[in-house]
């Protein structure tokens, strides 16, 4: 291959960001459903040929590791001579390089001149994939079919339209299925915008440049984690966390261990130790695992590391068959998405403490903090709101942790009190930060949030998927641990108890539900 | 014979346009920005056209100065009075962090105001307006106490739903104009739904208060009684001064506002369709859609990370400037985001910047001149340019003009990206738009950035260096305020919408009517937002039929689908209203001065320019020398006094009948 000159390259690297940037907006702007449109859960992205990543188009952590491995998985399941000009493939299923069934992915291979050189992805959370309750999270999920519809690889649009026999089977399997179907259309016009401009730009550069480029940028996002990891000193460092519970009765904590051996400009990331597969729906994929691995690295060693497949060519992520991370097929995971997710995070971050000294943040609230209420509105609509918590941030060598904020493998925002009043039969009595929360320390932690939810309708469901509650968030250095999760009902008879971390409840009118969200862990010793 | 006075004072430099309507005679100046006290800065402005205040009939004027307050952090000390238990709701802000992976850099903002000026008021009102629980007189005087004991030189009031019932902040606010007269009350500074918003928007408009009443007076102590003083405003229109002294947050981005306006009115004039403005300054490059010579108006922008729930300019900022700084990464070559600023600036202003950056290549390249001073008064140090290249070209082992193209070709990759994104997300095809370019470096690039994101067409506009000036001076007086409705298809209560556009109306003309217009027409703009119920994003309908809930629901449907390609039969409702109330202009701008029946302008010079790695001997033509319809085929180079037009080969610029320079690009693929 020829060298591909500075500018070119970086002209290149422009337009393959701009493609991946331009599905996003497709989506937003053309979904038809409020998470996607409002909430942006979304990832877009282009590989090569052979699934290795190219470009995204916006930054969600967690939809990390899908999109460097959804292709790659897919192709070993439909071999490339089965993909023609024009297909869509959509899947979910959490083993084609996948994360939990809400996230749907859309697989459309570019072919220039005959020849596959690239494939456009682009990933939604759909609000609802069938199963037990209304928007799929199924806390009492024992197995992989309770939580709902599972897409393997279907080509649902071809060059000559819509294939209307398995777009029918799909929306006759979720709820609201106008929605999804609005959607579905979304995700195939994004991943259509990409092939019409990764068409021009082989126009403009010729196919062969712009491979070449892409084999260049590649190798240089090689380079530079090579050289970050080169900073690391060599050597085998350990660290575990744990999960509170899986949410099935009796379970205990469920441990997550790493061992990181650093030597020279490679790392392996080897999570074998963990315990086994749990019963409840917080165990997860390899690939969540590798995608939490580049997060703590890439916040780390390099924050301006370009995401790509290169950058993962000197990362080794091992995971053992039949544990949390790489359970049975037949495992529910709806939870670990997000969870167990920012347990290995956290796994990781705590297993590098020595090897990069005043560089760790405390324990901070390392878990969604999900409550799902759905319930009817006065006008007889049924409305689910699917409400993120946020809490204290640890505190670090040099400063103290933010109050009520989202950490690592996540960012999405909160509800505001006026829109929940206005769409939901809710009204949220206080919002405030939990004061004394945040754990003391030279530094101290961030403080979390302290809200108030009262149900205004008759009957209301109730589903909780959060941690922190059992193991509070660590202080590190001598740092107080930071004030563990919780969520309370007072009932409106006068009867009150605490909720699970994942459960569901029906609730009555005037009942109220008390949310405290996790503090940050401190840093130092408090004088 | 009276004058029409355009100022817009900016950061650096103070742009002056002077009009006399009776004669048409046009007169510009610039002279240096004085951030200590902008009142001489406009003095020294009127100085520099040779107008003394007595005989200028408006007075109309931009200002960064609340722009710089609020990204600079420059506010009032302001205390914040919240409903029982949301007293924190600044602190909580949309939880978010700022940084993905920067685990080193605080991940949030500080709270806009401290914990120890928060204060609360036991008192509730639903999202319909309705009381909940009842304000006591008891409360709201131990309140007030509180407030003065713990002192503040402002006070921001942001209850919980007040957009639906001001009642309570009105009643908190008469008590607390006792403390102070600098009160913000959240319903009247952004009437909108989402209370961390709203909060922060009444907290900085509380926050800028104090300096902007300080320099209203000031401003009205200098001036004659006969002369007529008008603000730029956001939302692209004027304000009178006492309007600014409730709603001085108005001003936030006053100074692109009147670019972005100034544009429009070129776009309307020339009828196009779409078009991109195109400002590009020393670190940032500002573009805005218009669309029918209308710029888009958004009320959910943000400000140095603070969001803003006012109507303003939808303006876009990329962050690539001519004081942008080229460097290697690992094999590639970049153009920004550090950038050289205003000092030391560009290695070639020979202030002492040593690193590479877009103007250096732009000196190398030929295209700004080195034999006259830029400006007037700046002397380009071509030699200092080629030094500052010679690292990059080195490491690429490449001649140092093969580098300035580079960076160029680098830093418009960039801009490409970002129009693309700002045009994509708003479902227009951007290579269907035009690219009205203005400020000091716009025109440069403008040409190269359209070829190559497909643009064929470019307006550099006349007055174009001073264009936020000329802005200001052709704008009409107008005030808008968006507000929540929420009103279902099925619920709809005509009495009830009357009512609300009735005072918006009443609120929003209040001010033309002091300023002296009442007996002019005013006109009067509705925007609808409406969305399916449980969305959350509306679609605006302009002009809605407020009156005929069948023909509003018709037109949403017709913009849905036009928009997302799908409409449906399902419940909707009116979340928003947008109203805008404007005392029109008539007057056109037309420079009288023009000759029109001059021989077309010949070259004054000719130097070596390069084009795609060749270099070409290239003409330079003064912009004060061309004629109407004079064409000029590119390769060549059109300079004022501040700007510098790149034509480059196979596009053609022609001068319009008002002095508008428009430059076709010729398909070559």
């Amino acid at each position: 291959m020829s060298a591909v000159d500075p500018v070119t390259l970086e002209v290149i690297r422009n337009a393959l960001s701009a493609i991946a940037e331009e599905m996003t907006g497709v989506v937003m702007r053309s979904a038809r459903s409020p998470l996607l449109r409002e909430a942006g859960d979304l990832s877009s992205a282009l590989t090569d040929a052979d699934g290795n990543l190219i470009s995204q188009g916006r930054d969600i952590p967690m939809h990390m590791g899908v999109m460097s491995f959804t292709v790659k998985e897919f192709l070993k399941r439909i071999p490339k001579e089965q993909l023609q000009p024009g297909d869509v493939w959509f899947l979910n299923l959490p083993e084609v390089g996948g994360n939990h069934l809400p996230d749907v992915k859309a697989i459309r291979p570019i072919f220039v001149n005959d020849e596959i050189l690239a494939f456009s992805v682009s990933l939604a959370h759909w609000a609802d994939t069938g199963g037990a309750v209304p928007g799929s999270y199924v806390p009492f999920a024992t197995d992989a079919w309770m939580e709902g519809l599972r897409i393997s690889p279907l080509r649902v649009f071809t060059a000559q339209g819509t294939d209307r026999e398995k777009l029918e089977m799909i929306l006759s399997n979720v709820r609201s299925s106008d929605e999804r179907e609005g959607d579905i259309m979304a995700q195939m016009a994004a991943t259509r915008s990409a092939d019409l401009r990764f068409q021009e730009l082989c126009e403009e550069h010729s196919a062969e440049v712009v491979t070449n480029a892409i084999i260049a940028l590649h190798n240089r996002a090689e380079a530079q984690m090579r050289a970050a990891l080169k900073e690391l000193p060599d050597g085998v460092y350990k660290g575990e966390d744990f999960l509170d519970d899986d949410g099935s009765p009796g379970c205990q904590p469920i441990a997550i261990r790493v061992t990181v051996k650093v030597s020279g400009d490679a790392a392996t990331f080897d999570f074998s130790a963990s315990d086994d597969a749990a019963i409840g729906p917080i165990n997860t994929t390899p690939f969540i695992a590798g995608a939490s691995v580049f997060y703590v690295v890439k916040a780390l060693l390099g924050p301006d590391i370009q995401p790509n497949g290169g950058c993962y060519r000197p990362l080794t992520v091992i995971t053992r068959p039949g544990s949390v991370l790489e359970p049975p097929l037949s495992s529910p995971v709806v939870g670990g998405n997000h969870e167990t997710s920012q347990r290995i995070a956290d796994a990781v971050f705590l297993a590098l403490e020595s090897a990069v000294p005043d560089q760790l943040t405390a324990g901070g609230p390392t878990t969604s903090g999900l409550l799902l209420f759905g319930g009817e509105r006065e006008d007889g609509a049924w409305t689910t709101l699917y409400e993120t918590h946020g809490g204290g941030e640890g505190a670090r060598a040099h400063r103290d942790g933010a109050s009520v904020i989202r950490v690592h493998m996540s960012n999405v925002m909160n509800t505001p009190a006026e829109v929940i009043e206005a769409e939901y039969p809710l009204r949220v009595e206080t919002q405030r930060l939990r004061e004394g929360s945040g754990g003391k320390g030279a530094h101290q932690g961030g403080e979390g949030l302290h809200r108030e939810y009262r149900i205004l309708t008759d009957k209301l469901s109730l589903t909780t998927m959060f941690e922190r509650r059992v193991i509070p968030p660590y202080g590190l250095k001598g740092g107080e641990n930071g004030a563990p999760f919780s969520v309370h009902i007072q009932k409106a008879d006068g009867e009150s108890f605490e909720m699970p971390g994942k459960a569901n409840r029906w609730l009555k009118r005037n009942d109220l539900v008390i949310v405290d969200t996790c503090g940050g862990g401190g840093y130092g010793e408090a004088e | 014979m009276r004058w029409q006075i355009g100022i817009d004072i900016g950061g650096t430099f103070t742009d002056v346009i002077a009009m006399q309507p009776a004669t048409g005679l046009l007169r510009t100046a610039k002279v240096s920005s004085r951030t200590d006290d902008p009142l001489a800065a406009l003095l020294n402005a009127l100085d520099a056209v040779d107008v003394p205040w007595t005989e200028v009939q408006d007075l109309m004027h931009g200002t960064t100065m609340v722009t710089n307050a609020i990204v600079e952090n420059n506010l009032s000390k302001v205390a914040l009075v919240a409903t029982e238990g949301f007293g924190d709701t600044v602190a909580i802000g949309r939880q978010n962090r700022r940084y993905l992976y920067r685990l080193d850099l605080p991940a949030k903002a500080d709270p806009t105001v401290h914990e120890s000026l928060r204060f609360e008021v036991r008192e509730r009102m639903d999202h319909k307006g309705q009381v909940l629980v009842e304000m006591s007189e008891q409360s709201v005087t131990e309140l007030v106490e509180a407030i003065r004991t713990a002192g503040a030189d402002s006070i921001a009031v942001s209850l919980l739903h007040s957009y639906a019932n001001g009642s309570h902040e009105k009643q908190l606010g008469e008590q607390l104009k006792t403390i102070t007269a600098n009160v913000s009350l959240s319903h009247q500074v952004s009437p909108e739904a989402r209370e961390y918003e709203r909060t922060n928007t009444t907290v900085l408009n509380a926050g800028v208060m104090p300096m902007v009443r300080d320099y209203l007076d000031r401003l009205e102590e200098a001036k004659p009684s006969d002369s007529q003083l008008h603000l730029f405003h956001s939302a692209g229109g004027m304000a009178s001064p006492s309007a600014l002294r409730d709603q001085p947050l108005g001003l936030a981005m006053s100074g692109p506002a009147a670019g972005v306006t100034a544009a429009s009115r070129v776009a309307a004039e020339l009828k196009l369709d779409h078009a991109l403005s195109f400002d590009m300054g020393g670190t940032t490059t500002d573009t805005c859609l218009i669309t029918n010579g209308h710029a888009e108006i958004r009320s959910d922008r943000s400000l140095a990370e603070h969001p803003i729930r006012q109507p303003m300019v939808a303006v876009d900022a990329i962050g690539a400037g001519g004081g942008s700084i080229a460097w290697m990464d690992t094999g590639t070559l970049r153009v920004g985001p550090k950038s050289a600023g205003a000092f030391p600036g560009p290695a070639c202003y020979g202030r002492g910047g040593t690193e590479a950056t877009v103007s250096d290549a732009n000196l190398v390249l030929g295209y700004l001149d080195h034999s006259q001073p830029l400006g007037g008064f700046l002397q380009l140090d071509r030699d200092a340019a080629v030094q500052a290249l010679l690292p990059l070209a080195n490491a690429m082992v490449i001649s140092v003009e093969a580098v300035a193209h580079g960076i160029l070709r680098v830093a418009t990759a960039n801009m490409v990206r970002a129009l693309r994104k700002v045009t994509v997300e708003r479902g227009v095809d951007g290579r269907h738009c035009a690219l009205i370019a203005y400020g000091g470096a716009g025109p440069m690039h403008a040409v190269e950035v359209s070829r190559a994101f497909g643009i064929s067409k470019i307006v550099v506009p006349a007055s174009s260096s001073m264009f936020s000036a000329l802005g200001c001076v052709s704008a009409s007086m107008s005030y808008s305020r968006q507000q929540t409705v929420r009103m279902a298809s099925g619920q709809w209560n005509t009495e009830q919408l009357s009512t609300t556009r009735d005072s918006l109306i009443s609120q929003l003309s209040a001010p033309i009517i002091e300023a002296g217009h009442d007996d002019k027409p005013l006109t009067i703009k509705e925007v609808a937002g409406v969305r399916y119920s449980g969305q959350s994003y509306a679609v605006e309908i302009q002009n809605p039929a407020l009156d005929d809930p069948q023909a509003l629901g018709l037109a949403f449907r017709e913009v849905h689908e036009q928009l997302y390609g799908f409409s449906t039969d399902e419940p909707w409702e009116l979340a928003t209203l947008r109203t805008t109330v404007s005392l029109p202009r008539t007057e056109h701008l037309t420079n009288a001065d023009q000759d029109r029946d001059a021989a077309p302008a010949k070259p004054h010079s000719s130097n070596l320019c390069y084009f795609d790695g060749q270099s070409v001997m290239t003409p330079r033509y003064s912009r004060d020398e061309l004629v109407t319809n004079q064409t000029i085929s590119g390769p060549a180079i059109v300079e004022d006094e501040s700007s510098t037009i790149v034509i480059i080969p196979k596009s053609t610029l022609t001068v319009d009948p008002s002095g508008h320079l428009v430059i076709d690009i010729a398909e070559d693929k």
